[in-house]
């Protein structure tokens, strides 16, 4: 069988229905009068199996769409950078994570140039961002990370 | 309470110095947001949620409700000026508003639309302040027979609307069902799907699965062909419809209404079917069909006021009943579990003033949107020519500090990039997410509705049928469900939704 739309989308289906039925077996069912936690997962994960193995036929059946070109840097270079950005958000503080985030989300595009306008932009941006979301907003974020902060006392 | 007290009390709480502040500020932010190419509202609201958090409820939600408006009528900004629709209500403003645009009637294009919106915003308005306070004393009898064929119908209602087989539009639901359980169950306490995190005890934060899934998901399908994207933008010249047009856009103005307030009530019908079927009206009724798709501006006229009407209707379900008709009003109700607030037939005697509050400030903001709109406009064109390469940083900067600033987690921000990878499967895939999102709102409500019919009528399930409104409800799901069989429904299905791609 081809990798297409449909043998992707059936396969992800029927994994994802088996994983949280067989989850679901753990949790107890219950009567149909007394419904138990596990009653609903149950039969919401078994119609997912049957509706991943009905797409899986499908794609047997009936020629799908082939599977289109994935452009893989973006979507790993984008997600990792925001992962980033959830890791130093607290430890170095908002200006930071932002500066971070947006050089490096900003590498996945062909128009990117590191030069020294690129870089003053996102400083610029960083300032303006803990302006707006610290002192207007007054999210309870951070300006200067837990670590900078321990540094600075020594 | 009557309507007119209660709009009396509207006024004086929308019309606070704050209130009204914000109200403009949601409408300006809204819009300024919305113009932005590939932003459609879902993506829109999350960036903006955490400048509501900190204000009072009622200014919370009025300064949302604007939000909302003003990225609906900055997306079909967008789709007049530059042809790329931020979502799939504004494909057909694309059709002729665009080609109207080419013709260097730009101008008269979104003046048509600003003018359709704005009577189809007062008339969406009025109809909500009349017919709420009825359905909501009506809804209190609603058993939970009745809610669970009500959560049914909206959900399928969502998967024939959706792009692509109803198979997968069905798959996609259930996948967000079983994404909705993650979490303590209410009923037992026991902890489902949490896999030992404790951070998953709360469930999925339906926020952070939205902004990853269509904020951060588009921003990865954009990068793609990003040496594809052309970035013409029409000029714009003069903003005055001709006696002539006034004439073409005033019937279809007054049709498309009619039909966005009453398909704007559907449960998961919402915005997009309300546009589509003024366009398909109209070209039905028009004397001159062979124009449509060359600049008619009936074809403008119709679907945006059609749009805008169910924009504000579509408010009608998640106030009285607390049950979203569309994934942007479930992103709404997410926005305001976050202040607090439960929708719900209570909403309105338990906090009358926060409820005509909105329904008189939906009407501000149509108000405002009309006079900001139309001056600015040439602000509007500067912002939709900026480049993406400047903007996707700014984007993915914002929706990473909204998402962490809704519970100050950064478990929050992982789980965002890890949707925003599945979202841009989803649509490498062919799944529209749109039903997922709506599932798992609905999902946890169905199960909780369930669990109280079988348990009052002591595991009998055929309470469903044997409850007129509830049989009524499961009638109407299955000639929804019925008529995709139908091969002419599919072809109109088909065309319809394929544009919307």
């Amino acid at each position: 069988m081809k990798l297409s739309q449909d043998v992707l989308l059936g396969l992800f289906f029927t994994v994802v229905g088996a994983v949280s039925a067989l989850i679901a077996t753990h949790y107890p069912f219950g009567t149909s009068s007394r419904m138990g936690p596990g009653y609903f997962p149950i039969i919401v994960s078994s119609l997912l199996v049957v509706t991943g193995l009905l797409v899986l036929l499908r794609a047997r059946l009936a020629s799908s769409e082939p599977l289109p070109v994935i452009g893989w840097k973006p979507l790993v270079i984008v997600p990792a950078a925001i992962v980033i950005f959830g890791l130093v958000i607290e430890p170095l503080g908002l200006p930071l994570a932002v500066l971070l985030l947006t050089i490096l989300s900003a590498t996945t595009s062909v128009k990117f140039r590191l030069d020294w306008r690129a870089f003053a932009g996102s400083l610029v941006f960083a300032a303006f961002c803990s302006v707006l979301f610290v002192e207007l907003l007054g999210l309870p974020v951070p300006i200067v990370g837990n670590w900078l902060q321990a540094v600075g006392s020594y | 309470m009557d309507i007119f007290s209660g709009l009396i009390l509207g006024f004086s709480t929308a019309t606070t110095a704050s209130n009204f502040l914000y109200c403009f500020l949601g409408v300006l932010l809204g819009t300024a947001v919305g113009v932005l190419p590939g932003l459609g509202p879902i993506a829109t609201i999350s960036m903006l949620l955490p400048f509501t958090f900190g204000l009072p409820v009622d200014t919370a939600l009025i300064m949302l409700a604007g939000i909302f408006y003003g990225s609906q009528y900055g997306g079909s900004t967008t789709a007049i000026l530059m042809n790329l629709p931020g979502e799939a209500s504004s494909v057909v403003t694309t059709l002729d508003g665009h080609e109207m645009a080419k013709q260097g009637k730009a101008g008269r294009a979104l003046a048509a639309a600003a003018i359709g919106s704005f009577f189809a915003g007062t008339v969406g308005t009025l109809f909500i302040a009349i017919s709420a306070p009825l359905l909501a004393s009506f809804a209190l009898t609603f058993g939970p027979a009745e809610y669970f064929s009500l959560i049914v119908l909206g959900l399928i209602t969502s998967m024939v609307l959706a792009s692509g087989s109803l198979l997968t539009a069905f798959g996609m639901a259930l996948l967000g069902i079983i994404l909705g359980m993650i979490g303590t169950d209410i009923n037992s306490g026991a902890a489902r799907y949490t896999f030992g995190s404790p951070n998953l005890l709360d469930g999925l934060d339906f926020v952070v699965v939205a902004t990853g899934i269509f904020g951060l998901g588009d921003v990865l399908a954009n990068l793609e062909n990003e040496r594809g994207r052309v970035a013409g933008v029409a000029a714009v010249s003069s903003l005055f419809p001709t006696r002539e047009d006034w004439g073409r856009m005033f019937a279809p103005i007054l049709r498309g209404t009619g039909l966005g307030v009453l398909l704007g009530v559907l449960p998961g019908a919402g915005v997009l079917l309300a546009s589509f079927s003024a366009y398909a009206l109209e070209k039905k009724v028009s004397r001159r069909p062979e124009e449509f798709g060359k600049g008619a501006i009936e074809g403008v006229a119709a679907p945006e006021a059609a749009n805008n009407a169910a924009a504000q209707t579509c408010f009608i379900p998640m106030l009285t009943l607390g049950l979203p008709g569309t994934a942007t009003m479930a992103l709404m109700i997410g926005a305001l579990v976050v202040q607090g607030v439960q929708p719900g037939p209570e909403i309105l005697s338990q906090q009358p003033a926060l409820f005509w509050g909105l329904v008189v400030s939906m009407w501000l903001g149509n108000l405002m949107l009309l006079f900001l709109n139309l001056p600015l406009v040439g602000m509007w064109a500067k912002l939709i020519s900026v480049p993406y390469h400047f903007l996707f940083p700014v984007i993915c900067v914002f929706i990473a500090i909204g998402v962490y600033s809704i519970n100050n987690n950064v478990f929050d921000v992982y789980l965002m990039a890890l949707f925003g990878v599945l979202g841009y499967f989803f649509k490498k895939l062919g799944a529209e997410p749109a039903p997922l999102i709506l599932a798992m709102i609905l999902g946890p409500m169905a199960e909780e509705y369930l669990r109280r019919t079988l348990l009052i009528s002591h595991g009998d399930a055929t309470v469903f049928l044997t409850s007129p409104l509830s049989l009524g409800t499961l009638v109407v799901a299955g000639l929804l469900l019925l008529s995709i069989v139908s091969p002419r429904f599919r072809k109109v299905r088909e065309e319809g939704l394929q544009e919307a791609d």
